[in-house]
């Protein structure tokens, strides 16, 4: 009889601390926007330990114009896309390129910015763009990115000898461009021309080859109602003067 | 004078320390008592970083990361809540699940035993990483759980805690003499009323030096939930890093508080073995 009871407790204490974690987090339903937290300035984490950036500044913006809530869910960025089709998050506005391959998984808004790739190195490197693609050269990018896949794809796949190393993030890779540990790193100019402002001695030695791309939100394929909401507060709001404050702000250079 | 010579040629040949990075204040002057390369020659820019044994660091960049170290720090001791949350609601599930897998294991029929053991297989068979993506992404969004990465982290870190802390407390059940039970039997008592009531208050007592090693491993384990996206200590450093770009001195923070949470709680496991200990057995 005893043991029985215990045995019935123990397994309600069980279910109790199975369901703890799922009632804690039960709430409205607000849209929550997956977001790269080590991706400045379209997407970081604030003195504060709120999430900021352009992405973050322009999203609330349009959940406010549009009228919908909104919370920025950081997230890991090579399980992004993943998180995003299992429901982990409703859409991605964290700098995201679009790309073919990333098209046959989700659905863009109209873009809003565009990537140019360059390699940056230590500010008294002698590293140019050419002696860069030689031999024994160590290249750093950010793991699931479509730098490090082009890169993978159209030059070390067609007999480029050099080196890649990948990151978690674009800002660990520059760090090891500064430790010695790569000689350049491959990021976007808007990341670069952050990392510089910061005072860190980089410098930006050119594009390396990869065509331009533009930047866009996700979402996922059957949430058409998103999208056009996205697609319609992304057009008010480059339509008002605040958009090129909010460039000029997080010194996102068109 | 000779090595004072030597040392400054290393350091010259390996860190390039007179070029035009910047230079450490510091040992310059130290180094130029003696000087072979004039102080007129040497260029020191305080506003650059430099690379001393693949550290980035300098005597401009200290104040920086002190700096972000300062401004973080609310932020990271949140995050070490998060831990402390994940370590909790793990070891509490490891324990709810780890003593009847334990009892079975010691005392149940042959089926039961093997169960148990194909249970242990799995979860300590399989990397910490490969298991939370497979429950993350598969298994609990195939069951049409919404489950938060917070309470997967839990869910995932008990499971395993379950499989361990069932041989620490096996182990511990078998550390018993074997007269216990014999005693326990002959004065009547039923087996499961000998186990509940003689065999496993002893047993748990013994088992809490072999918890704190558990508390420790857990605790460093759940700084793995950082991998789907749980705002934890270790992405919380990171998150700042990104920002400052002071990955030495933030990722030290974070190691630091790590190091001060393993302390303080096996300190206190050791206080509450030594305050229930069985008196025969303390040591």
């Amino acid at each position: 009889m005893l043991k029985k009871r215990f045995w019935i407790g123990w397994l309600v204490f069980v279910f109790l601390m199975a369901g703890l974690g799922n009632s804690a987090f039960a709430q409205d339903k607000v849209y929550i926007n997956g977001i790269d937290a080590n991706y400045p300035p379209f997407s970081f984490i604030d003195k504060n330990g709120n999430p900021d950036g352009l992405d973050v500044k322009a999203v609330d913006w349009i959940a406010e114009e549009m009228g919908f809530k909104v919370k920025h869910q950081p997230t890991e960025w090579d399980a992004i896309i993943p998180s995003l089709k299992n429901k982990k998050i409703d859409m991605i506005a964290s700098g995201m390129t679009v790309t073919e391959e990333r098209k046959k998984e989700v659905n863009f808004s109209i873009p809003y910015n565009e990537t140019i790739m360059v390699l940056v190195t230590k500010k008294d490197a002698a590293l140019t763009v050419e002696k860069a693609k030689t031999k024994d050269v160590k290249w750093g990018v950010q793991r699931g990115t479509t730098e490090a896949k082009w890169i993978e794809e159209n030059m070390l796949q067609k007999g480029f000898q050099f080196k890649l190393q990948h990151y978690d993030s674009a800002p660990l890779a520059v760090e090891d461009v500064i430790n010695g540990r790569v000689d350049c790193a491959a990021v976007s100019t808007t990341t670069a021309n952050e990392i510089i402002d910061k005072g860190i001695p980089i410098k930006i030695i050119g594009k390396y080859g990869q065509p331009d791309d533009v930047v866009a939100y996700a979402v996922r394929k059957e949430d058409t109602q998103l999208l056009n909401i996205l697609d319609e507060g992304l057009k008010r709001l480059m339509a008002t003067p605040l958009w090129k404050e909010l460039n000029e702000k997080y010194g996102v250079k068109k | 004078m000779l090595r004072k010579i030597v040392l400054k040629r290393a350091l010259v040949e390996n860190f390039n320390w007179w070029s035009d990075d910047g230079n450490p204040l510091a040992l310059l002057i130290f180094f130029n008592r003696n000087p072979v390369l004039p102080v007129s020659d040497l260029k020191f820019e305080p506003k650059q970083g430099f690379t001393v044994c693949g550290l980035t660091q300098g005597t401009s960049m200290i104040p920086q990361g002190l700096t972000a170290i300062k401004e973080g720090l609310p932020y990271l001791l949140e995050g070490a809540l998060v831990n402390i949350a994940v370590v909790l609601g793990a070891m509490a599930l490891g324990f709810a699940l780890g003593l009847p897998l334990a009892v079975g294991h010691v005392y149940g029929n042959r089926k039961t035993r093997s169960l148990i053991g194909i249970y242990i297989l799995f979860f300590r068979g399989i990397p910490l990483l490969v298991l939370l993506f497979l429950f993350y992404f598969g298994l609990f969004s195939l069951s049409g759980i919404n489950a938060s990465a917070f309470t997967v982290a839990i869910v995932v870190l008990g499971l395993i805690s379950a499989a361990y802390q069932s041989q620490i407390l096996r182990g511990a059940i078998l550390s018993l003499p074997e007269g216990q039970m014999k005693a326990a039997l002959s004065i009547g008592m039923s087996k499961k009323k000998a186990i509940f009531f003689v065999i496993l208050p002893q047993a748990l007592r013994l088992s809490i030096p072999g918890w704190s090693n558990e508390y420790s491993i857990l605790l460093k384990d759940s700084a793995v939930a950082y991998a789907l996206g749980v705002a934890e200590l270790m992405a919380r450093a990171h998150h700042v890093a990104s920002r400052t770009y002071q990955h030495l001195y933030l990722y030290l923070t974070a190691g630091f508080i790590f190091l001060l949470l393993t302390y303080l709680g096996t300190k206190g496991l050791n206080v509450l073995y030594k305050k229930v200990g069985i008196p025969g057995y303390l040591r």
